[in-house]
């Protein structure tokens, strides 16, 4: 007769740090809490909407990019997909070619579209390494940005009632903002996307076993070209909003900002050859550096050492989880039944 | 048997005339001689003195090229080398200005270039499953912040006495002697890639890393020195651009990284790994490089020229790679008509 | 057989890069000859020749003769209309004109434009710098090269340059501004700076001019808390600007000498129904909605100057130097066209070097930001 072990009921400590996204949340609450003690205006209602707000587009474009880590791929080219779609938006504003709120938001979301599903074309269809291709398309997109701009901005006078959108709480049953709104729609549709649509698998499935996937049927080409027309998607919404909330469209908005996208997702536990990460992993990443990048003037550490600071966090999460992950094969190993 | 992989071994090298004539560096040393034929029509004051007065900035970005090939063999990626040159430069001025020899200047810049390449290499071969995107990613941002904190508020320096690194910038005719260094460099790194058994560990690593532990190279060991040898290279190429700038300050450096990798992978080499020479990525950068120039020289929009050179990366890779697979089925479709 | 056609190959290069020595417009040939590039030192003493003899030219005619102007950045309205003044001053004259953006905000991209003109052998260059020292080994070697070189807008150092065209007296700007906040705070409090970027030559001048100005005691009870650096980006700008409403609560005046600082800072306050009020530089078109002396509005008035107006000067003094009526001495003198203050006169600078000064600065309040917010 086999022996029984009797099965060993995890602590809830283990099972926290067993589980990525549980363990960032306690990160998260214990900053937070840090902060509240140090400056007591912390937690309060109008300080977190202004953080959502300034963070709402690092936490948008998270999702997309939480998709196309997934597949195993990558897009730099995302902060020129938003510069381009944000001007155009801008630009038609100023000329008064287009007066209405919600036919602005369409057209940035189709020119987004429109960017990504090209980098998708090149890169599903293509066999282009992603790196390059959005490289690539990272400067075409940028200079388009400028010519549409044609060394002009659009100001708070020439966008009109178009600024209006990231004050309103139209869309939040009169009680969210607008901007934090639409935030959580994106979580909500790409947490049921990713959990519960056949879309959703296979995109894990590609990032885990790319081959194993054609075999098993998944469309890999098609796959990957909507991954990246998402992402597209998303920055083309993350343009207008951008516009909206700061009230002014300028060729050079968010350079260079791409990497703070990819170190949220990073953060969140998204591994870079893919096949892993949550939606709850992007969130909680963009979250946590939303939250250092407030808390750093706050505990005294000077403006200027901020940059080293989120270097540093960056690297120590990514070790401390590989790491951890040694730690837990090894005492997997040692559990094993010989 | 169907390969696993797109890449179709070669079952040896292939030599004579037709390969030559066929491989990708041919292609582009046609189009260099096109781009300059170009940039000839198309500006009167394209000369060759003109060319190499206009060269030295550019040059400098070269020194980056070389080691960022070999980091691209291996499979990996490093995009922190324009926060380094940030990082040395900086530190290089400090040094100038508190009066040390431009000798020992110049040595502190080479020094903290090698410190912060082997730190990339440290944090790399001892977390091994550590995609080295990421972690050069944060090392971007810690150096280029180290850069910030030690430049303090005014987030400039300039040199007070320029007489050291004016000697550095200094001519031999019209050739300035930036050119031969990075001569002598492009043809070291080539000859190590090429002919030596460290050359082959590079490819190899880049194919396939785990055959190539088996094999008996010592995968890590490579890796580090690649790495440290490219932190070296990026101080090399802040102590010539503080010799073109006379200082340094926050932005010094940024999107150098790019640049490279944008030359190496026109040049031929595949971010994959395993793939491409160095001689390809020499040529590509002599081409954008020419090509910038000849275009700034009409004036015309500094952004249509960032397009132009996107959609020229873009092409670069496309193109080989859609034939390749045009061949592979039409030689797929010659064996099964075959039977 | 490989070796022999790789060596083939690199003359054929070597041959591409030497061709076309002699200045001919005929294109290279792959083929050609690897003739010398020993000519390529007497094309540029050529230009020290045609400058010389532009000299003996007489009056404020510019014709034949080639300028340029180099902005601080792409896509920025302001560098645009400065740019516009430029082009219309020089065409009108009968010269032609040359407008370079550089690639990016830095001295690095300026250094690859002022290249570039040498090259293309203009006979002026006049540029509003990203930093101060940097561009000095690239404007000298422009200058031993016959071309004259002046500044606007943003200085270098007195050695990178024959003349500065100052927008208002670096003193002027300081002392405006150090009294606007003087007024608007009420005399006491605390106040803060939103300024550009940290290396940014013309903001780095107002700054320590204000500072200057604060040593008086009339501005005893204004404590300067932080000076915060936006990049002109206005996302930047915008968490700077709140940065400094969360950490200083005290906070009761914030001063942007920069047109993106200012329009965003100007936001963030009036969104927020601020308490903290708001001056500084900014483009009336683009403050128009924030200028206001009521609650509900930022800005209680603000200061500029019209940069049409010092692209005009600029062309104006570039063709004065190149014609040789000015040399960039104090006391020269010179016409500027149709300007309003001609003639203009060049005067001593407080780094050393010489500048010639546009105007007073220009007070955008209430009672005419209407007629102003459609001219600039």
């Amino acid at each position: 007769m086999p022996e029984q072990t009797p099965e060993k009921k995890q602590s809830l400590w283990k099972r926290i740090t067993a589980s990525r996204e549980a363990s960032l949340l306690l990160v998260l609450i214990v900053l937070c809490a840090l902060i509240e003690i140090r400056s007591p205006e912390f937690l309060t209602f109008s300080n977190i909407g202004e953080i959502l707000k300034n963070n709402a587009v690092i936490m948008i474009m998270s999702l997309g990019m939480l998709c196309v880590l997934l597949t195993g791929g990558i897009d730099i080219s995302i902060t020129s997909t938003l510069a381009l779609s944000g001007m155009t938006v801008g630009m038609l504003f100023k000329y008064k070619v287009i007066q209405s709120t919600g036919l602005g938001f369409l057209i940035a979301i189709a020119i987004g579209a429109a960017c990504g599903a090209l980098i998708g074309v090149i890169v599903s269809r293509g066999g282009v390494m992603p790196i390059i291709a959005t490289m690539g398309f990272m400067y075409i997109y940028r200079g388009l940005a400028y010519l549409i701009a044609n060394s002009q901005w659009a100001g708070a006078d020439a966008l009109g009632s178009f600024t209006d959108f990231a004050l309103s709480s139209s869309l939040g049953f009169g009680v969210i903002n607008n901007v934090i709104m639409i935030t959580i729609l994106c979580y909500v549709v790409f947490f049921i996307l990713l959990k519960w649509t056949k879309f959703g698998r296979s995109i894990y499935a590609i990032g885990s076993n790319r081959e194993a996937a054609e075999i098993s049927g998944t469309h890999v080409a098609r796959v990957e070209f909507l991954v990246y027309l998402i992402m597209g998607l998303l920055a083309g919404l993350c343009g207008a909003l951008s516009v909206t909330v700061y009230s002014s469209a300028q060729p050079n908005m968010v350079l260079g900002k791409e990497m703070d996208v990819i170190a949220a997702c990073v953060i969140g536990g998204v591994s870079m050859s893919g096949g892993r990460g949550s939606v709850g992993g992007a969130l909680l990443g963009s979250l946590i550096l939303a939250v250092i990048a407030k808390a750093l003037p706050l505990v005294g550490i000077d403006s200027i050492a901020q940059n080293t600071v989120k270097g540093i966090i960056i690297l120590a999460v990514v070790i401390l989880n590989v790491v951890t992950k040694r730690m837990m094969d090894r005492s997997n190993l040692e559990r094993r039944k010989i | 048997m169907e390969e696993k992989s797109e890449r179709i071994v070669s079952t040896g090298k292939k030599h004579g005339a037709k390969s030559f004539f066929s491989s990708w560096e041919f292609a582009l040393a046609i189009i260099f001689i096109a781009v300059s034929a170009f940039c000839r029509a198309i500006s009167p004051n394209y000369t060759p003195g003109n060319v190499l007065r206009e060269m030295p900035k550019y040059l400098g970005e070269m020194f980056l090229l070389f080691p960022m090939a070999f980091i691209l063999l291996m499979g990996d990626i490093d995009i922190s080398v324009g926060s380094i040159v940030c990082l040395s430069a900086t530190v290089s001025c400090f040094a100038c200005n508190a009066g040390l020899p431009i000798p020992v200047v110049v040595l502190i810049g080479l020094l903290v270039g090698l410190l912060c390449g082997m730190l990339n290499g440290f944090i790399l071969t001892t977390f091994v499953e550590l995609p080295a995107m990421i972690v050069t990613l944060g090392t971007q941002i810690v150096y280029r912040g180290i850069a910030e904190i030690v430049l303090g508020s005014g987030g400039s320096i300039s040199l007070k006495d320029t007489s050291g690194f004016n000697a550095l910038a200094g001519k031999v005719g019209p050739f300035p002697y930036l050119f031969f260094l990075v001569i002598l460099f492009a043809v070291a790194f080539a000859v190590v890639s090429a002919k030596t058994p460290f050359g082959r560990s590079l490819y190899a690593i880049g194919s396939n890393h785990n055959a190539a532990f088996y094999s008996g190279v010592k995968v890590q060991r490579v890796r580090f020195i690649v790495f440290s040898v490219t932190g070296a290279m990026a101080g090399l190429c802040a102590v010539f651009l503080t010799s073109t700038l006379f200082g340094a300050n926050t932005t010094t450096g940024n999107g150098f990284e790019m640049d490279a990798i944008a030359m190496a992978v026109f040049g031929g080499i595949s971010t994959a790994g395993g793939k491409g020479r160095l001689a390809g990525g020499i040529i590509s950068a002599f081409i954008i490089i020419c090509l910038r120039i000849g275009l700034g020289q009409i004036n015309m929009n500094p952004q249509i020229i960032l397009i132009i050179l996107g959609i020229l990366l873009i092409t670069a890779v496309l193109v080989p790679n859609v034939s390749s697979k045009i061949n592979a089925r039409n030689t797929k479709n010659k064996v099964l008509t075959r039977k | 057989m490989k070796r022999f056609l790789s060596v083939l190959l690199s003359v054929g290069l070597a041959a591409t890069i030497m061709g076309g020595c002699n200045g001919n417009t005929t294109p290279t040939n792959a083929s050609g000859t690897a003739s010398t590039s020993g000519d390529a030192t007497s094309s540029e003493t050529a230009s020290g020749d045609e400058a010389s003899s532009a000299a003996a030219a007489e009056g404020a005619s510019a014709k034949g003769k080639t300028f340029a102007i180099v902005t601080k950045a792409a896509g920025n309205p302001y560098n645009e209309k400065e740019a516009d003044g430029f082009k219309q001053a020089i065409e009108q004259e009968g010269g032609t004109c040359i407008v370079k953006h550089p690639e990016a905000a830095t001295a690095d991209a300026q250094v690859s434009v002022i290249q570039s003109l040498i090259s293309q052998k203009v006979d002026s260059i006049c540029i509003a710098a990203n930093d101060e020292n940097a561009l000095q080994a690239s404007l000298q070697e422009a200058m031993q090269a016959g071309i004259k070189v002046s500044c606007l807008d943003s200085k270098t150092n007195k050695d990178s340059r024959q003349v500065f065209v100052n927008q208002a007296g670096t003193k002027e700007i300081g002392q405006a501004l150090m009294d606007a906040v003087l007024d608007i705070s009420g005399g006491s409090g605390d106040w803060a700076i939103l300024s550009a970027t940290s290396q940014a030559a013309n903001q780095n001048a107002w700054i320590e001019a204000m500072k200057t100005v604060m040593k008086d005691a009339k501005y005893s009870k204004l404590n300067l808390v932080e000076v915060a650096y936006g990049d002109d980006e206005p996302q930047k700008s915008t968490d700077q600007t709140q940065a400094l409403l969360s950490k200083y609560p005290n906070l009761k005046v914030i001063c942007a000498p920069t047109t993106v600082g200012i329009s965003a800072a100007a936001k963030v306050l009036q969104d927020k129904k601020s308490k903290v009020k708001l001056t500084g530089l900014g483009l009336p078109s683009e403050m128009a909605a924030y200028i206001g002396t009521d609650a509900d509005h930022s800005c209680p008035y603000m200061f500029l100057w019209n940069p049409v107006e010092l692209g005009q000067l600029g062309a104006y003094t570039s063709i004065a130097l190149v014609n040789g009526t000015i040399t960039g001495k104090a006391g020269d003198t010179f016409e500027a066209g149709k300007m309003a203050n001609s003639p203009y006169k060049v005067v001593d600078a407080a780094d050393g070097g010489t500048e010639i000064i546009l105007g007073a600065p220009f007070k955008f309040d209430p009672s005419n930001i209407g007629e102003w917010k459609s001219v600039y």
